[in-house]
């Protein structure tokens, strides 16, 4: 025990020093500014139904087509409206509760499946891990975007094999990841000396290895979080992910493709705010990375 | 090249075709009768129980896989209802004009990449480097069908400068070409500029400077092909995206190549005709890892012999 109480758990320290890290940095005006755009964004989502002036399907077939209200518009449109006389701001607004929530959910998928299956692929070893990483080596090598169309065509589309299979998409950075973190936490003291009290294999897991873990998963959420955005906006776009009536930022897109010469206005506001969602979390993630990861250092990778 | 490295490399490329032939086989047969999705819903019921017989549908699981895959191995990949012609066939007439605009990229992804990454490395902290690495930002973040899009909204609608969609002249591929090749020049540049800051800090890149090498010199034959390695890899990761892109990007500029075929197959459910695209994908990725691996060991002879001492 006395060796054990002479250096105090690496999880319990670890934890501390990146949150304080990131607490104590003061952060560039860049990355505020993406802090802002990313807090807006969630506002919209959350708060749709408060903030969109119009309904998402509420047509208005006397007012299609018109300008943005600065360009001409009527006033209430401040984006403009839409083939069908839809408001166009109050679209955007519900398409971005759309596209957040699906990646968010995605997300959880992915970082939840990859991390357990790495856990499981370091724990067991052997033909376990050999399958599992054979299974990692697969998903990288062939592009996600293919094989999420060959699944959609054959089973047709649904909401939540959409959410699934984009949920599987990036399971395997995290899985790679959680393995790798798991082999060299089993190599070290804390992990063994725990494990000789006798405690249960999960129970270190869960309450030991993961948070160390975390830190490292994070930054690989802002990996990933932009490319399921973008991969979700993708199948929309090409007409293949969320269905009409429904909306999403990349349907939007898609649908304002064919009024580019006669409403622009249709379809550039969501592309905006995909490039812009995207971009602040690159930026933020990149950020992260420099605060979080001290052997980096200056290389600027 | 030692054999062993070879064929290990070889066997791993077998084994990855082997899990996407299975894998397109599991969801055939999960998502419901193949007889009755392969065919349109006009098919006669001979055509049907003809279908069967071929595919062995009235055997066990196994018998259909050993079926399937001897089938796919010979390239029949089933007929596209559409036409009635073998899907195999309808793919690889699209092959060409995807072809065009897949190496256009890639010649544009290297000769944008590569010079940016190292410029940037030259000058660090210059404002070349700060306006490489803000393309690079930007490169990595914008969708590329939104690009797509912008583009043709300024030089096809606004300017009137190039043709919005289709194929025939140099003029119709620099549009889908550039957009396609901006997300994998901004990951080239930034690894190139990466791995040449890595190098040049190397002590031999101070001999060479002691021992009165010109700086272009120094830069191009003693700091480039060592920066080279990290590069070729990214590179080769690249391609797959490179395809995954041109899927959106044939579609925005309605590029007649084998990723609008696909997206069209998915929505008319024109399943032998997606099946034999994916597939065809799956063997170009293989192909390519194992080009980037054997080029990875010839670059590099260390990483071979390390890779033998880490299998024996």
């Amino acid at each position: 025990m006395s060796s054990l109480d002479l250096s105090p758990v690496p999880g319990q320290l670890r934890r501390h020093n990146w949150l304080t890290r990131i607490w104590k940095a003061r952060p560039p005006v860049v990355i505020g500014l993406c802090l802002g755009w990313l807090a807006l964004v969630v506002i919209a989502a959350v708060f749709a139904e408060f903030l969109a002036p119009f309904g998402f399907a509420e047509q208005s077939l006397l007012t299609r087509l018109k300008p943005p209200a600065l360009m001409g518009g009527p006033a209430e449109n401040l984006f403009g409206t839409d083939d069908l006389g839809r408001d166009v701001f109050s679209r955007v607004i519900y398409a971005m509760r759309t596209s957040i929530l699906i990646a968010i959910m995605a997300t959880v998928i992915g970082a939840t499946v990859g991390t357990a299956l790495g856990i499981v692929a370091a724990h067991f070893r052997g033909w376990v891990d050999d399958v599992i990483m054979m299974l990692v080596d697969f998903q990288a090598s062939i592009p996600f975007l293919i094989v999420a169309l060959a699944v959609l065509a054959f089973f047709g589309n649904n909401f939540l094999l959409l959410i699934i299979l984009i949920g599987l998409f990036g399971w395997d950075g995290y899985a790679r990841i959680a393995r790798g973190l798991v082999l060299s936490t089993n190599g070290q003291g804390y992990a063994f000396a725990i494990r000789t009290l006798g405690v249960h294999p999960a129970r270190v897991y869960i309450r030991h290895v993961l948070p160390n873990m975390l830190s490292v998963i994070m930054v690989q959420i802002t990996l990933n979080f932009p490319e399921i955005i973008l991969l979700e906006t993708s199948l929309s776009f090409l007409g293949l992910g969320v269905q009409p009536p429904g909306t999403s930022l990349g349907l939007m897109l898609g649908e304002g493709r064919n009024y580019l010469t006669t409403a622009w206005w249709m379809g550039i506001p969501a592309g905006a705010i995909i490039f812009l969602t995207t971009l602040a979390i690159s930026l933020l993630g990149d950020w992260l990375r420099d605060m979080l990861d001290p052997n980096l250092g200056n290389r600027n990778v | 090249m030692s054999l062993q490295f070879l064929l290990t490399k070889l066997l791993r490329g077998a084994m990855t075709l082997l899990l996407a032939v299975t894998f397109v086989f599991i969801v055939l047969r999960v998502s419901g009768d193949p007889a009755q999705m392969m065919l349109s819903d006009e098919a006669s019921p001979e055509s049907i129980a003809a279908f069967r017989r071929r595919w062995g549908l009235d055997g066990s699981y196994f018998e259909q896989y050993i079926t399937y895959l001897s089938a796919i191995v010979q390239g029949d990949f089933g007929d596209s209802f559409r036409d009635g012609r073998p899907a195999l066939q309808v793919v690889m007439e699209r092959v060409p004009v995807t072809l065009e605009l897949g190496i256009t990229a890639l010649l544009v992804t290297l000769l944008i990449g590569i010079p940016a990454g190292i410029m940037a490395a030259l000058h660090r902290g210059k404002w070349i480097d700060h306006a490489a690495m803000s393309f690079t930002i930007f490169g990595q973040s914008v969708p590329n069908f939104f690009l797509g899009i912008i583009l043709i909204l300024v030089f096809s609608m606004t300017l009137r400068w190039l043709p919005s969609s289709g194929t025939g002249s140099l003029w119709h591929l620099l549009m889908p070409a550039l957009t396609l090749a901006t997300a994998t020049a901004a990951t080239v540049a930034r690894f190139t500029r990466s791995s040449m800051l890595d190098v040049l800090h190397q002590p031999f890149m101070r001999t060479a400077k002691a021992k009165g090498i010109p700086h272009d010199r120094r830069v191009l034959r003693h700091a480039l092909p060592n920066a080279a390695i990290p590069v070729v890899t990214v590179v080769g990761m690249r391609i797959g995206g490179l395809i995954g892109g041109a899927v959106t990007i044939e579609t925005v500029f309605a590029w007649p190549g084998v990723g609008m075929l696909l997206v069209n197959s998915v929505n008319q459910r024109d399943l032998a005709v997606v099946q034999a695209v994916v597939l065809l994908i799956a063997l170009t990725m293989v192909v390519v890892n194992l080009t980037v691996d054997l080029a990875y060991g010839w670059l590099d002879p260390r990483i071979e012999l390390h890779n033998k001492k880490a299998t024996a």
